[in-house]
């Protein structure tokens, strides 16, 4: 790959002056009477000492803490590790913090169809307090698992931080998502109450899913109660049926409280076997890892706007939520960021004065595709960064932002689920060299392990220190067994990801995309095992399956998803089978979940222990070298793959 | 040849959204896509690509309207009065 002579970005020295990271830099050398002269000695000094960055950090960034604290960390096992264990903390009233201002905006809720809905810091924190006041007097307590299938609209703010003022656990997911992967997800919590918009709109049309929630609220027997997020919550004998506007009508309580460990939010990270991961991630890890990205690394503050294009099925959506905490206004956008006109997203950036726009690889380059050229289009004068996450920012994207978005940085970020933040971020101060990622995550140690045996310059990303966002576990893993082999077994010491992580002479990063089975697609995260179960549900005919990502550079988000089916014996795949597995998979599980190529095969990869090997045909159909084609006993299946008419060309093995 | 590029429109759709409903959903060449919720704009991004490869074809974004392809009836019509347009590749 050559090497460009110059980056596409450099911040002015006026930017680097008065940016937060500077101001934070300085901070630790006045604390620590060393000098911090460039951004890898910070860096450095944050893992290395990471307890006195951690404590500075918490000091200088003033957020409203209780309790002691000291220490900072206890142990230094990473899996084991915890931080701030004596200090106390309202995930809340940091968010909603009246320090920013209460006149000022802290929320506008945009959509496809209606006016927008604008909040300001006092009416946030007035509504969510009385919502908070509604749920107690439901029953709902410190360490309920509250739940919402809901639209990204204002009321599914007020729902989340009204459940994580009273100590409950939120949990929530698209409207869009299947009734199988929504009980998957949610049956193992025992949520005590389900927030759910009824319907959701989409390019013009209102969806209803009130079906889909009776078949969820009777699958879910804990429920206690639920409540509609819009007009009418979805008939559930035995259970109380309310409308959050009745709970808006209660008295406010006072937030309380909670260890800075209390269990804040539930994520799930589907993978190759098994139902979901539900990964249970603390208050106060949360609350610092996400201000530490967005006041350092996004230089976010009370005069900016953020948008990030998402839905409340993607952690982005509580990493946005946070941003409150930064005296940041968010902007939420719900539906089609393409209807009514093509560029209804960017017509909202410019309406709205966004300062910072989150999105993603696909939207970029569909933009690119569809010929918009928003410098010429609108005004955007306000916008300062475009931040980028969800799957790998290629280079030549980072080329159409500078040519034809404006001169801005353009920040890809990249971390995921697992941790609810980042491990390489932007950097107001640094520069921006076109595919890569500006610099690793202050207090995190991220490192490449490379495999000796593999080419290529990336390796394994890990974690080899202790970190605050760390998840507290897995719900319903007391013994920490599934959270150990899921993170820490394969290299032990470390946290390993699953992404391939090349370090750049820069200083900043390459992903190279998920060194596990896991796929991403269009930006969205999908295990496996949800196809696999969608499939033996409601397709008899195949009796096994392999997803497998494939890189396809002229698709959005830069892969393509590839199914190769085993059929039980009867007639070979014809084009109204291939349809039919596409349609059971789009109303099973989600659009996302379609593949683009479905190919029989009459053998899967298999090792000699009996082992389906996804990883040999995940590296014959991505053009890799294979690892170890020994180890596979029936290795002509890789030599029939590459035949195959359906998967033809494929790469040429690098 | 309309009949021919008529199903292969079709059979996109079916591939890539309604999967084996295209036909169903469409009751008419002139019913529009974006209203009757047939392709959103991303998918008609998605489309003009596919249309391009094919048929060996360079769309003006310019273009790139619902005037032009907001249903079947406009597709055909600008595919097949395209200067560059001379049948599947």
């Amino acid at each position: 790959m050559s090497v460009p002579l110059s980056p596409l970005y450099t911040p002015p020295p006026e930017v680097v002056a008065r940016s937060q990271m500077t101001a934070f830099t300085r901070f630790c050398e006045q604390a620590t009477g060393r000098r911090f002269d460039d951004y890898a000695a910070l860096h450095a000094f944050s893992i290395e000492e990471l307890r006195t960055f951690w404590a500075l950090y918490l000091e200088w960034s003033q957020l409203g803490v209780g309790g002691s604290r000291d220490p900072v960390c206890v142990g230094d096992d990473i899996e084991k590790a915890r931080f701030f264990p004596a200090t106390e903390l309202s995930y809340v009233d940091s968010l909603l913090d009246p320090r920013w201002g209460d006149k000022r905006p802290a929320l506008t809720a945009c959509s496809e169809e209606r006016a927008p809905v604008r909040l300001s810091r006092a009416e946030l924190r007035a509504q969510v307090l009385a919502v908070a006041g509604g749920l107690r007097a439901l029953g709902v307590g410190p360490g309920d698992r509250v739940v919402a299938v809901a639209a990204n609209r204002a009321e599914s703010v007020l729902a989340c931080l009204a459940s994580a003022a009273l100590g409950a656990t939120w949990s929530s997911a698209a409207p869009d998502l299947g009734t199988g992967p929504l009980t998957d997800r949610f049956r193992p919590l025992e949520p005590a109450l389900l927030f759910a918009h009824s319907s959701y709109i989409y390019q013009g049309a209102a969806r209803s899913i009130a079906d889909r929630l009776v078949e969820l609220s009777a699958a879910l027997p804990s429920l206690r109660a639920l409540v509609a997020l819009d007009a009418e919550p979805p008939p559930a004998p035995g259970r109380i049926r309310v409308t959050i506007a009745d709970l808006l009508a209660h008295a406010p309580i006072t937030p309380p409280r909670f260890p800075f460990n209390h269990p804040l939010f539930i994520l799930f990270s589907s993978g190759t076997t098994g139902a979901p991961k539900c990964i249970v991630h603390g208050a106060g890890g949360t609350l610092v890892e996400h201000t530490k990205e967005h006041r350092l690394h996004g230089d976010l503050g009370p005069d900016d706007k953020l948008l990030f294009q998402t839905s409340c099925g993607w952690m982005m959506w509580n990493w946005q939520l946070s941003a409150l905490a930064s005296g940041t206004e968010i902007v939420l956008y719900d539906g089609s960021v393409s209807y009514p006109e093509p560029d209804t997203l960017l017509r909202v950036v410019e309406r709205e004065r966004v300062t910072v726009l989150g999105t993603s690889p696909a939207y970029l380059q569909y933009c690119r595709d569809a010929g918009i050229v928003p410098r010429e289009h609108f005004d955007l004068s306000r916008l300062r960064a475009l931040q980028s996450t969800g799957s790998i920012l290629r280079d030549d994207l980072f080329v159409w932002v500078r040519d034809q978005v404006g001169p801005i940085p353009v920040q890809s970020i990249s971390g995921g689920t697992d941790i609810i933040g980042c491990f390489l971020l932007g950097n107001p101060n640094l520069p921006v060299w076109p595919g890569e990622l500006q610099c690793k995550s202050l207090g995190l140690d991220v490192r490449a392990l490379r495999d000796p045996s593999l080419p290529g310059p990336a390796g394994e990303l890990v974690c080899a220190r202790p970190f605050p966002s760390c998840p507290l576990g897995l719900y319903d893993d007391a013994e920490g067994q599934r959270f150990h082999e899921a993170y820490f077994a394969q290299n032990p010491g470390f946290w390993t990801h699953g992404d391939f992580l090349e370090l750049c002479a820069s200083g900043g990063a390459r992903i190279h995309g998920r060194s596990d089975g896991v796929l991403n697609i269009r930006g969205i995260r999908i295990g496996p095992a949800e196809i696999y179960r969608a499939l033996a549900a409601g397709v008899p005919e195949v009796a096994e399956a392999m997803a497998i990502e494939q890189t396809a550079p002229a698709e959005p988000g830069g892969s393509r998803l590839v199914l190769l089916v085993l059929l039980r014996p009867g007639p070979p795949l014809d084009r109204a089978l291939t349809l039919r597995i596409k349609k059971e998979l789009a109303q099973r599980c989600s659009l996302a979940h379609v593949p683009a190529v479905v190919a029989e095969v009459h053998d899967l990869p298999t090792t000699h222990s009996g082992k389906r090997s996804e990883r040999a045909a995940r590296d014959l159909l991505n053009g890799r070298r294979l690892a170890n084609r020994a180890a596979l006993r029936n290795p002509e299946s890789l030599d029939a793959l590459a035949q195959h008419p359906a998967l033809s060309p494929l790469p040429e093995p690098g | 040849m309309s009949a021919a590029l008529r199903q292969l429109i079709i059979d996109w759709l079916d591939d890539n959204y309604h999967f084996g409903e295209a036909a169903r959903l469409i009751t008419s060449d002139d019913q529009s896509f974006l209203k009757g919720g047939i392709l959103d704009s991303l998918g008609f991004v998605q489309l003009i690509l596919h249309l391009e490869k094919t048929f060996r074809i360079k769309i003006n974004r310019k273009e790139l309207s619902p005037k032009n392809f907001d249903s079947l009836a406009k597709i055909i019509t600008y595919v097949t009065s395209h200067p560059q347009y001379r049948g599947p590749a």
